[in-house]
């Protein structure tokens, strides 16, 4: 009982302390003097310079002594104490208390997980009942993003740290009932929570901080147990799984994304042109956007057995998304082909020597085995190349499919539209045209459009044939 | 004992779509225009704010003509289907059939039964629409997430948007709902840009507490030009509520499914698209799991001697 006297004696202290403050503060403002804030800004900027102990005298049963009847002129020759500047007070105007002061200050140098470590450790050092962690927490929690440190498990741990231990755990079944400390426990639970929103596993640290804060009965804990028990479940559902630290590089980038879209691992990567700057003779700068393609054997045949009578279309861009980065891609397809062109192939028996592809059986299938779903079949146009380039207009693109055609030989002799439009884009069907650089949607003049951009098109492919 | 303000607010990490309410009789809306829940408000009703009138009062003979025509027509489909077999069709292909196709974008008409809505319900700045994707043969959902929290005070995330399927009705607008309990694996095909979608089926519930219990798996999109074909069997979907996945697990009762939703939470901000050519539930027996997750229970009562 004796603490809990302490305590009170403490408390009336502190009050009598802050009384004592807010005069000092009034005393001030009257002799026009604003430097209250600026003085403990400077204070708090020591502090934060030099990690030494801030100055305390303490009696021997561990209790601050405070300073009572001081008179405000006096204020500029004696030091305050750490302890005395409280933020509190700077805002005593102010309905809400915020320990964002704390974090301004600290705005103006770097903001590096160093800088916001120091922020806690004067936090913690300048109370040893760290009053007010609640709202320093949350304060915290809000900049973290600001920091750089909001996946950085070790960073919140030592916010965890700010936490007093022992002090919240509930030592009965009726404080257990009773949701013991709910404030600091929905703290402890939005502190885990953002953990959770970014994906950071805690480890075993969290868990014995949070043990020792909250007990093993709490929100807090049940919050970690539960985050243990459903990340690891969900961790490796993704079929198609990006890597945390995409590459930097755009043409690095270029390629994964295009293996990725591809579909096919025979597919073949191809650069087309690096990056580069170029300072021509008159001092200008030219820069030159990297051009990455990608093809694959099926599309290559494919393309090999286009009809040359009809166009093939580039379209784009395509967007596509990486954790939270947006990638774009440009596409060559060409309209599916109307049924009376289609020429069914029949199987080459020596693709597959193990087992026939093709069997002339008469089997009916059962109701039970029927495979495939009752859905018209959707009849989209063949793909036949993918590339990506930071700069989509027609030259850059020009340029990948005369570097396509040192492949596919047909490029040179079939027209190559240009349908290049922003926004949310699907692949186009032949009817239905949005506006883009070439055609008009007016379906019927669609014909004889095509032949006049045909020539166009055509020449300076030529041309850029003929040179190579 | 729970945290009253937690049960309120929707996750970070597991959006799933907002409280639905039963689609209410409304005047039918011309085919071309997709039911936005923005614009009918009595759908979504944000907690504390005061509730409409459920049935205002509006006459329209012509209207009522061709309800009194439609209500009729279904009731006899249903009266001389029962004479087939259950759901209209014959016993042995509702024993028997593998593949069934619930939705199937083919023309205007099939995205009525679909709505579309976004956290503009609750104050935030995404947007989300539906049209018909190349030659009216696919789905096209896109529009623009924003993770602006809306300053009222309580929101704590934002940024999420939703195309659910409304509640299939009988006739006379009564509910009704799919009986899937032969089958055991959802089967999709989409077309998306790479982001992680999360699919949600709601199921029929008895006591009010469940009304917002939704079984959730992920839809993880490839991106690219080709279509994708997403398989996910029923046992892999796990219950959450309101957003929060729930420590007692059971796998989900297949005889009563009301919606199924699409939700995009992704915390990139930027636009987005999806295209779904159907949506079909297929039997695959080679799938034997029964559930993916454990069932004992979590929070044991230890037992005091």
């Amino acid at each position: 009982m004796k603490c809990a006297r302490c305590l009170l004696q403490l408390q009336g202290l502190r009050l009598q302390g802050l009384r004592l403050q807010g005069l000092q503060l009034q005393g001030l403002q009257l002799q026009g003097l604003q430097g209250q804030s600026a003085r403990s800004a400077a204070q708090h900027g020591a502090l934060l310079q030099s990690s030494s102990q801030p100055h305390m005298l303490r009696n021997t049963q561990h209790q601050v002594i405070r300073r009572f009847h001081r008179s405000p002129i006096n204020d500029k020759n004696q030091p305050i104490p750490a302890e005395f500047i409280d933020e509190d007070d700077n805002k005593k105007d102010k309905s809400l208390v915020i320990h964002d002061d704390l974090f301004e200050q600290v705005a103006r140098e770097t903001k590096t997980k160093a800088t916001f470590n120091k922020v806690m450790e004067v936090f913690i050092k300048q109370d040893v009942r760290r009053r007010g962690h609640v709202e320093f927490i949350y304060a915290a929690l809000q900049k973290m993003p600001e920091f750089g440190v909001e996946r950085d498990l070790a960073v919140y741990n030592k916010l965890l740290d700010v936490f007093p231990k022992e002090v919240f755990v509930p030592r009965n079944f009726i404080q257990i009932m009773f949701n013991h400390y709910p404030r600091q426990q929905e703290c402890g639970v939005q502190l885990l929570e953002q953990m959770e929103g970014y994906g950071i596993m805690p480890n075993v640290d969290t868990k014995v901080l949070l043990i020792q804060i909250f007990g093993v009965k709490g929100h807090p804990v049940r919050k970690y147990q539960r985050i243990l028990y459903w990340f690891p479940k969900f961790k490796h559902t993704n079929p198609y799984p990006i890597p945390k630290n995409l590459p930097e590089d755009p043409v690095d980038l270029a390629r994964f994304s295009l293996a990725r879209i591809a579909d096919d691992r025979d597919a073949k990567v191809t650069v087309y042109q690096l990056p580069c700057t170029d300072i021509t003779e008159s001092g200008e700068e030219i820069t030159l956007p990297h051009v990455v393609g990608i093809q694959s054997p099926s599309q290559m045949e494919l393309l090999a057995q286009h009809n040359p009578n009809r166009p093939v279309f580039v379209e784009g861009p395509f967007p596509l998304w990486l954790r939270d980065k947006c990638v774009y891609y440009y596409v060559l397809r060409a309209d599916p082909v109307p049924p009376e062109e289609k020429v069914e192939e029949p199987y080459d028996p020596e693709r597959s020597l193990a087992y026939p592809l093709q069997l002339d059986l008469d089997l009916d299938r059962d109701l039970g085995d029927e495979e495939s779903f009752d859905v018209e079949d959707l009849d989209e146009g063949a793909v036949f190349a993918m590339c990506m380039t930071s700069q989509g207009d027609q030259a850059v693109l020009n340029q990948w499919v005369s570097g396509l055609q040192q492949n596919n030989p047909i490029l040179g002799w079939v027209p190559t539209l240009f349908r290049l439009e922003q926004g949310p884009r699907e692949l186009q069907g032949a009817h239905k045209t949005k506006s883009d650089h070439q055609h008009r949607p007016d379906p019927q003049t669609q014909r004889e459009e095509e032949e006049d951009e045909v020539s166009v098109e055509e020449e300076p492919r030529r041309s850029q044939e003929m040179k190579q | 004992m729970s945290l009253p303000k937690l049960a309120r607010l929707p996750s970070a990490r597991l959006l799933t779509s907002v409280l639905p309410h039963h689609q209410l009789l409304l005047p039918p809306l011309s085919p071309l225009t997709i039911p936005c829940r923005t614009k009918i408000q009595q759908d979504y009703r944000r907690p504390g704010q005061p509730r409409e009138n459920k049935y205002p009062l509006n006459f329209n003979f012509s209207k009522g003509i061709e309800g009194i025509k439609k209500h009729f027509t279904l009731m006899k489909d249903e009266f001389f289907g029962r004479w087939l077999g259950p759901e209209g069709k014959p016993l042995i292909e509702h024993l028997l059939e593998q593949n069934l196709v619930i939705w199937e974008f083919r023309g205007p008409e099939s995205l009525e039964q679909w709505t579309v809505s976004s956290d503009q319900e609750i104050g935030g700045q995404s947007e989300a629409h539906l049209k018909m994707g190349r030659n009216d043969n696919t789905c096209f959902l896109h529009g623009k997430l924003s993770s602006t929290i809306p300053r009222d005070g309580e929101t704590r995330y934002s940024g999420y948007c939703n195309m659910r399927s409304k509640i299939p009705k009988a006739s006379f607008d009564r509910k009704k709902h799919y009986d899937w309990s032969s089958f055991n694996t959802l089967h999709l095909r989409v077309r998306g840009d790479g982001r992680p979608w999360m699919i949600n089926i709601a199921t029929e519930t008895y006591f009010s507490h469940q009304k917002d219990d939704i079984y959730t798996y992920f839809l993880y999109t490839r991106g690219g030009p080709y279509w994708q074909e997403v398989k996910i069997p029923f046992s892999k979907f796990f219950l959450s509520h309101r957003g929060r996945i729930q420590d007692s697990q059971h796998p989900i009762w297949l005889d009563k499914v009301n919606t199924i939703g699409f939700t995009l939470g992704d915390k990139a901000d930027g636009h987005f698209q999806l295209e779904v050519d159907f949506v079909a539930v297929s039997k695959d027996y080679a799938h034997t799991e029964e559930f993916a997750y454990e069932m004992y229970e979590r929070n044991p009562k230890k037992d005091r001697q």
